[in-house]
C-alpha cells in the first residue's frame, strides 16, 4: 500500500452504539403498528405422534381471538426453510406451516391470532389435540436401526455421501494407525433477543415482513413461493438483530407470521419466548465422528478416513449442505495425501438442526484437533512440532475445491502463538497430582471466505453522492451486531478519503435495495467489503472526471484528499466534494452515482490457532480457564477493536461448547433443559481474559487484504479447551461437553 | 389498583393490574422499550433496571412492588443531554455489539458504581454475573465499567 491508511485499521464503535447505550434502537420486539395483532403457537408436547383429533372451538370462542389455524384449514404445501434461491439444490421440502404429525417436541401444531398476547396465550391452552403416539427415535443410531418407524415417508436416512480427495498410495510399513471418536452435541445459539417477526399484508396485495434475519432475499424466496406471491409484492426489511450466530439464517418463523398476516389482513407480530426459541427454532447439529489416520513414525500424515453421522433433527433444513461442508474442512488445514469422508445425515425426533457459527467446521475440526493430539502423543512428539509438519502452507491448493488457499498463514499463527504463550515450558512442566490440576492445550482451525467454489458468490451496491458531497450507499448488508456497517464505512472512507460522518450505509431491503445473499458463509468482509471497495473506487473515478472538467486538468494530475480533490503539486488548488457534486449537477448535468456488482473469484482460508490453560478441580470435576490466547490470520483488521470483540465473544461461546452447553434430550424425546435456568452459558465471572494476536499479511482479494473472523474465531475454541483438560488429567475425553460428571468418571 | 411511583425522575400515578410485571409496565404502558426481555425468568438480565438503588430483573418484579419506589431505566441514565460515563466508556471500549444486553448490562454496572465508585475487576464480574452477553465475551464490558469507575 503506497498511502498510509487513515480509516482502515482504526478501532471504531459499532455504527448504532449511541442509540444502543440510550435504549433508543428499535428492535422488532419494540415495534407496534396500528391494528396490530399478536400470534402465539401451539407446539407439540410429544416427540412423535399422528394427530387424530383437533378441537379448536373453545379457543375460537374466546373473546379477542381473531382466528385459529391448524393443518386442517391451511395449505398442505411443503417447503424448505433453508432455500436462498429458487431451484437451489439440496433444499429438501419436508416442512409445512402446520403439521398433522408431531415429529419433535416443539413441532408447530396450531397458531392463534388475537388482539393481545395474553389472549392468544390463553387460547392456545384451550386447544385440544389427541395424538396417536408413535415410537420416538431420539438418536441417529435408533433412527437408522428402526426400519418400521419413519419420521418422514422417504425414510430416516436423508442423504449419504462419500467424498474422496487425493489418491490412496501404498503406505510405508512403519505407519501407525490411530483412531478416535468424538461426539458433538446440540447447542442453543442463545442470542439474547429471541426470535421475533412482524408482517403485514395490505389491500394492494403487498406483503411486508420486518425480519431480524441474516438474509432478506432468502426469506423472500421461501415466503413468496410458499404463499404464491410475486417477488415484487413481497418486501422483506432487515431489522436490528439482538444476536443471531446462524440461528436466524433460515426462514423459521417468517413464513408463518407472513401467512397469518395475509389471512387476517392485519399486521401480526410473533415473538417466541426463550423456551420456544430453544426448542422450536434451530440448534447446532449434533454429530458423531470417527477419524482414522495413518501416520509415519517421523510424523507425516499419510491418509485420513472420516465417518460422520449427522443428527438433522426432525426436518432436513440445511443439514445436507452443512454435512457436506464438514467434509471440506480438514483438507483446508492439513496436508494429507489421501482423504476420505463418509457422511450420513439422519432424521430424529429431536429439535431441528440448522446453520450455526462455523457451519460444520467447529464440529469436524474439534474432532480433528482431539485426534491430532492423540496421534502426536502416540508418536511421542510435541503437539506443536507434529502440527507444524502437517499444516498447509501459503498458496497450497485446497483439495476439495481445487482453488488456492491464498496466503494461508496458519504456521505463522502456531509459531508466534506458541512463543507468546510459552507453550514448550508450560506443556512440559511436571504435572500436578493434587486436587487442582493445570494443563495447557491448543487447537488449529481453518475456515473460508465466502461461498465461491461451491455456490454463486456476488454482491451489488449502489453508491451515490449527494449535492453536499456526502454519500449514501445502498446495500443488501445485514449487520448482525458485529460491526459490519462500520467496517464497510471505513473501507469507503479510505477509498474516498472522507470522514465516516459523510457516509451512510443502508442495510438490506428486498424492495428498495440491491441483491446480496446475506450474512453467513464468512462472506461479508471478504465479498461485500470488496464490493464496497470497488464501488467506492468507481465513484472516485467519476468524481475525478467531474473535477477534471472543473479544474481543467486531466484526471491523472488529480488526487482526492480529506473530502476534496486537488491538483497534485498545487495543494492550494483544491475543490471540495460539495463543490464537485453541485457543479456536476448544474454545469455538467451529471449525477454521481454508481451501481456495481462484485463477483467473488477466490476463497482463501481463514486461520486461527488458540491456546488455553485450564485448572481442573478433580474433586468437583469443574474446569476453570486460567489463560487464553487467540492468534488469527486475518489478512488485515479493518476495525481491530471489533475483530477482538468477535474473537472474545467466540471464546465465550466455545468454552460453553467444550464444557457445559448442551440441549439435552431425555427419554421419549423429552427436552431436559429448555430455559436459561438449566441451559447454562458462560457468564462474566467464568470468562477469562482473552489475549489476541492478529497476523496481518494480506495477500488475498479482500478489501485491503482483509479476511473473515466471526466464524473462524469459534472453530478452535472447544478443541483447545478439551485438549487442555486432557493434558491436565492424562485423559482422552471426547464426548462433549466435558461436564463435571464426565470428568469425575474419567479419573 | 392505583399506585404511585417514580421512573427516571418523573412521578406517576397509575391504575394497574396487580399481576402486571414491571417489565411490561415499563415497555407497554410507559413506552420505555429500552428495557429488553430475554428470558422472562430472571436468568439473562436484559430487563435489569435500578429500583431504589439496587439492580433488579424487571421481569421478576410485579408492578405493585414499585409503589413509592424510584426506578431508573436505561432511558434515565443520560442527564441534561449528557451521557453517563458508563455510556461513554461502553462506546469507547467497543463494549457493544448487538446491543440487546447493553441496557441491562449498563443498569447493573450503574447500580454497582452507585454503591462502589471504584470496584475491582472481580467485583465488576460479580455485579454483572446475572447479565448474559452472547456477543462480546465480557472482556470489553469489564474494561468499560472499570474505566468508568476509575473516572468517577
Amino acid at each position: 500500500m503506497s498511502k498510509e491508511l487513515k480509516y482502515v485499521g482504526q478501532t471504531l464503535p459499532i455504527h448504532d452504539a449511541p442509540q444502543k447505550v440510550r435504549g433508543e434502537l428499535v428492535y422488532l420486539s419494540d415495534m407496534r403498528l396500528p391494528k396490530m395483532l399478536y400470534a402465539k403457537l401451539l407446539l407439540s408436547p410429544i416427540a412423535h405422534g399422528q394427530i387424530i383429533k383437533l378441537d379448536t372451538s373453545s379457543a375460537e370462542a374466546l373473546p379477542g381471538v381473531i382466528r385459529v389455524f391448524t393443518y386442517l384449514n391451511t395449505p398442505n404445501k411443503t417447503y424448505s426453510r433453508y432455500r436462498i434461491i429458487p431451484d437451489q439444490e439440496s433444499c429438501i421440502e419436508d416442512e409445512r406451516l402446520f403439521t398433522d404429525k408431531a415429529r419433535f417436541i416443539g413441532d408447530r401444531i396450531a397458531a392463534v391470532v388475537a388482539t393481545s398476547l395474553e389472549t392468544a396465550t390463553e387460547a392456545i391452552s384451550l386447544i385440544r389435540v389427541d395424538y396417536e403416539a408413535l415410537p420416538v427415535l431420539g438418536s441417529p443410531e435408533e433412527a437408522l436401526q428402526d426400519d418400521h418407524t419413519r419420521i418422514h415417508p422417504e425414510g430416516n436416512l436423508i442423504h449419504q455421501f462419500d467424498v474422496e480427495l487425493g489418491e490412496q498410495d501404498s503406505l510405508p510399513n512403519d505407519c501407525l494407525l490411530v483412531e478416535t471418536a468424538t461426539r458433538t452435541q446440540k447447542v442453543h445459539h442463545a442470542a439474547i433477543e429471541t426470535h421475533a417477526c412482524l408482517a403485514d399484508f395490505n389491500s394492494s396485495g403487498k406483503l411486508t415482513i420486518w425480519a431480524a434475519c441474516q438474509g432478506v432475499f432468502g426469506l423472500r424466496t421461501v415466503v413468496a413461493d410458499l404463499l404464491e406471491l410475486n417477488y415484487n409484492n413481497v418486501r422483506v426489511v432487515k431489522m436490528p438483530l439482538g444476536g443471531s450466530f446462524g440461528g436466524k439464517q433460515e426462514a423459521i418463523i417468517e413464513p408463518i407470521t407472513a401467512f397469518l398476516a395475509k389471512e387476517v389482513r392485519r399486521p401480526v407480530k410473533l415473538i417466541l419466548n426463550r423456551r420456544e426459541s430453544i426448542i422450536a427454532t434451530t440448534t447446532r447439529p449434533a454429530t458423531n465422528t470417527t477419524i482414522r489416520t495413518n501416520v509415519t513414525i517421523d510424523g507425516m500424515l499419510k491418509d485420513c478416513l472420516v465417518d460422520t453421522v449427522f443428527d438433522a433433527g426432525a426436518y432436513a433444513t440445511s443439514s445436507v449442505d452443512n454435512a457436506h461442508a464438514m467434509s471440506k474442512k480438514i483438507s483446508r488445514l492439513y496436508r494429507i495425501p489421501y482423504y476420505k469422508h463418509q457422511g450420513r445425515i439422519v432424521y430424529t425426533n429431536t429439535p431441528v438442526a440448522g446453520g450455526a457459527r462455523g457451519w460444520g467446521a467447529p464440529e469436524i475440526l474439534t474432532a480433528m484437533e482431539i485426534h491430532i493430539d492423540a496421534v502426536a502423543k502416540r508418536l511421542g512428539m510435541d503437539l506443536v512440532e507434529f502440527r507444524l509438519k502437517n499444516l498447509v502452507h501459503p498458496y497450497d491448493k485446497d483439495k476439495a475445491t481445487l482453488l488456492s488457499l491464498g496466503n494461508a498463514r496458519v504456521i505463522e499463527c502456531l509459531e508466534k502463538g506458541a512463543a507468546a504463550f510459552g507453550w514448550r515450558e508450560r506443556y512440559n512442566k511436571d504435572s500436578d497430582m493434587g486436587r487442582y490440576r493445570r494443563g495447557v492445550g491448543l487447537a488449529c482451525a481453518a475456515h473460508k471466505n465466502g461461498m465461491y467454489g461451491g455456490f454463486p458468490e456476488h454482491s451489488t451496491m449502489t453508491l451515490k453522492m449527494n449535492e453536499d458531497g456526502s454519500f449514501i450507499m445502498n446495500t443488501g448488508l445485514h449487520d448482525l451486531g458485529c460491526g459490519t456497517i462500520t467496517s464497510i464505512k471505513q473501507i469507503v472512507a479510505e477509498v474516498l478519503d472522507v470522514n465516516l460522518s459523510y457516509i451512510t450505509v443502508l442495510e438490506a431491503d428486498t424492495e428498495c435495495g440491491p441483491y446480496d445473499f446475506g450474512s453467513y458463509g464468512s462472506r461479508v468482509t471478504y465479498i461485500c467489503g470488496a464490493c464496497a471497495y470497488e464501488v467506492a473506487g468507481r465513484i472516485k473515478e467519476k468524481l475525478l472526471e467531474c473535477a477534471s472538467h472543473i479544474l481543467r486538468k486531466p484526471k491523472q494530475y488529480l488526487e482526492v484528499e480529506n473530502g476534496g480533490v486537488w491538483i497534485i503539486g498545487k495543494e492550494q488548488q483544491k475543490i471540495s466534494y460539495r463543490e464537485i457534486a453541485t457543479m456536476a449537477k448544474i454545469k455538467d448535468n451529471t449525477d454521481i452515482v454508481i451501481t456495481h456488482t462484485y463477483h467473488g473469484t477466490s476463497n482463501p482460508g481463514a486461520y486461527a490457532v488458540h491456546f488455553a490453560e485450564v485448572e481442573v478441580d478433580t474433586k468437583l470435576g469443574t474446569v476453570r480457564i486460567t489463560d487464553y490466547l487467540a492468534v488469527h490470520d486475518i489478512g488485515k483488521a479493518i476495525n481491530p477493536g471489533m475483530v477482538e470483540g468477535q474473537i472474545q465473544g467466540a471464546v465465550q461461546m466455545g468454552i460453553g461448547y467444550a464444557l457445559c452447553e448442551e440441549l439435552k434430550i431425555g427419554s421419549e424425546g423429552s427436552i431436559l433443559n429448555s430455559s436459561f435456568k438449566d441451559y447454562h452459558v458462560i457468564n462474566a465471572p467464568d470468562m477469562p481474559r482473552v489475549k489476541t494476536i492478529l497476523i496481518e499479511q494480506g495477500g488475498d482479494e479482500g478489501p485491503y487484504g482483509a479476511k473473515s473472523v466471526g466464524e473462524i474465531a469459534f472453530v478452535p475454541v472447544a478443541g483447545a479447551v478439551i485438549n487442555a483438560v486432557n493434558n491436565a488429567l492424562g485423559t482422552v475425553l471426547s464426548d462433549m461437553p466435558l461436564t463435571p460428571e464426565k470428568i469425575i468418571a474419567s479419573l | 389498583m392505583q399506585i404511585e411511583f417514580n421512573v427516571n425522575d418523573q412521578e406517576y400515578k397509575m391504575e394497574i393490574y396487580p399481576t402486571m410485571r414491571l417489565v411490561d409496565l415499563l415497555r407497554e404502558e410507559l413506552g420505555l422499550t429500552g428495557t429488553k426481555e430475554g428470558c422472562g425468568e430472571g436468568e439473562c438480565g436484559s430487563c435489569t433496571v435500578i429500583m431504589s438503588g439496587k439492580a433488579v430483573n424487571s421481569c421478576l418484579v410485579l408492578a405493585p412492588q414499585i409503589r413509592g419506589q424510584k426506578i431508573i431505566t436505561i432511558e434515565g441514565l443520560e442527564k441534561n443531554g449528557q451521557m453517563d460515563r458508563l455510556q461513554e466508556s461502553f462506546i469507547n471500549n467497543s463494549a457493544i455489539q448487538c446491543g440487546y444486553c447493553t441496557p441491562g448490562m449498563l443498569m447493573s454496572a450503574k447500580a454497582l458504581l452507585m454503591a462502589n465508585s471504584n470496584p475491582s475487576e472481580a467485583e465488576i464480574r460479580i455485579a454483572i454475573a446475572g447479565n448474559l452477553c452472547r456477543c462480546t465475551g465480557y472482556n470489553k464490558i469489564v474494561n468499560a465499567i472499570k474505566e468508568a469507575g476509575e473516572g468517577i
